[in-house]
């Protein structure tokens, strides 16, 4: 039984679908990275799967059970998925420390000494213990990106999601990120990973869901996807590879 | 009438004008938090009828309110105390203009936050208690020192209703006394004083909770 199971997902905005029946499953251990034009829908898709956005019709089953039937308890799916966004997200007003420990001390309901051991552990995991007391102002863009990292792990989640992870940052940054991300990946995390990243791409993903126009276009190994004679593919990733 | 006694008098009077002022002030912050809070949490309807509620309270002179509040409401067996009357007339108009001051400082919060904490798994009203108050209270000290200060000016009001605070102790002395200029003086001076205890309150308290980098001119 896969971890992540989606099913049939459809979710429609004022009758125009931006998310048109996507179907993939996502093993433990296993890494997959969505890619895809423009507005084909992979953002949507990443909310829809820790119902930030509610799916219109369709079924998500995690560790098999489905996540989207009425009742389900949003805060116990959202504390086992892990979401690492695009621009960072870390709470400005507070320091490195309690942007990591806020969650497991609020929700978790672990002790102060408890959350801050948590922390440190995997703050020291992503290279930032010395900058726990600083705050979010004085980091560079890679700083936080590793802070927001840290933070996602610390909660122990079965999946980690990346939303653009290196989109906002510089090359020198990116490639700090990704060779952490790439650490990961080789310790086994399950991830699922929306990019534009090629080189992101290449390194982490076992498979890639290649999204277009709210469908899955084609589903397979980098390397295949790149040999493919595609227009659509082709021209998303521009003759490189 | 001696020169300590006009003092005395005056600091009698001053008195009288921090208890309206704070108390003023702080029925506006509850208000003005109250009314931000709920136009967060609450539905449409909520929020279209507390923009009402705003509007009008913005519209009315304070002291046609006070009126309504101290003279009007005996009328119909309601008798409210003259402090009472002064925080639900200076203080509920004060706390709709705090309110649109936080509504904008609301606005500022990182949208990305938000939906950080929400996708960690906290409430709607643990993410607006954890995360964008403290932001928003921090990006509206300048506008909160504006509405602060207003309040200060508009206590004189308080003599309508009976309060003996500092302007209706001036004008008391100033009919025994003939000596307008120089009374007036003073108090003109003692509210300048009083202005810069609060200014210099709020400046400590901004300055106990700043954070580098965040929300500086």
């Amino acid at each position: 039984m896969a971890l992540l199971e989606v099913k049939e997902l459809v979710k429609t905005y004022g009758g125009r679908a931006v998310l048109d029946g996507v179907s993939f499953d996502l093993e433990e251990g296993e890494a997959k990275v969505v890619m895809g034009p423009s507005g084909c829908g992979k953002s949507t898709l990443l909310r829809c799967l820790n119902l930030l956005i509610e799916p219109t019709s369709g079924a998500i089953l995690l560790d098999g059970k489905d996540i989207t039937r009425p009742g389900a308890d949003v805060r116990a799916v959202r504390s086992r998925i892990g979401f690492v966004f695009q621009n960072f997200a870390l709470y400005r007003h507070m320091s490195v420390l309690d942007n990591v420990t806020l969650a497991l001390r609020r929700l978790k309901k672990m002790s102060k000494r408890e959350a801050e051991e948590r922390a440190l552990h995997e703050l020291d995991r992503m290279e930032m213990a010395e900058k726990r007391d600083a705050y979010p102002a004085a980091l560079s863009g890679g700083q936080s990106q590793r802070v927001a990292i840290a933070r996602a792990l610390a909660m122990d989640p079965k999946v980690l999601f990346f939303d653009e992870p290196t989109s906002a940052l510089d090359p020198i940054m990116v490639r700090e990120v990704v060779t952490l991300i790439n650490r990961l990946y080789l310790d086994n995390v399950t991830i699922l990973c929306v990019t534009h990243d090629l080189g992101l791409a290449k390194l982490i993903s076992d498979r890639v869901v290649f999204l277009d126009r709210g469908k899955v276009y084609a589903e397979d190994r980098i390397e295949n996807l790149l040999q493919r004679d595609d227009p659509v593919i082709d021209e998303f990733f521009g003759g490189e590879g | 009438m001696s020169f300590i006694d006009i003092l005395l008098t005056l600091l009698q009077g001053a008195g009288y004008t921090l208890l309206i002022t704070f108390s003023c002030a702080a029925t506006a912050l509850l208000v003005g938090l109250g009314i931000a809070m709920a136009r967060e949490l609450g539905g449409a309807w909520v929020s279209a009828m507390l923009s009402a509620l705003v509007y009008v309270l913005r519209g009315v002179p304070m002291l046609v309110l006070l009126f309504v509040v101290f003279f009007g409401l005996p009328g119909i067996g309601i008798d409210v105390p003259p402090l009472l009357a002064m925080m639900l007339s200076l203080g509920l108009i004060s706390g709709a203009y705090l309110s649109e001051v936080f509504r904008g400082a609301l606005a500022a919060v990182n949208p990305g936050e938000v939906l950080a904490a929400r996708a960690m798994g906290f409430t709607r009203f643990e993410t607006l208690r954890l995360i964008k108050i403290p932001q928003m209270l921090r990006f509206s000290v300048p506008g909160m020192v504006n509405e602060l200060t207003t309040v200060l000016k508009y206590s004189p009001f308080a003599y309508t209703v009976g309060l003996p605070e500092i302007t209706k102790q001036a004008m008391a002395l100033v009919a025994t006394t003939m000596r307008g200029i120089e009374i007036y003086a003073a108090i003109g001076l003692i509210y300048f004083a009083i202005y810069r205890l609060l200014l210099s309150a709020v400046r400590l308290i901004e300055k106990r909770y700043r954070i580098a980098g965040f929300a500086e001119e």
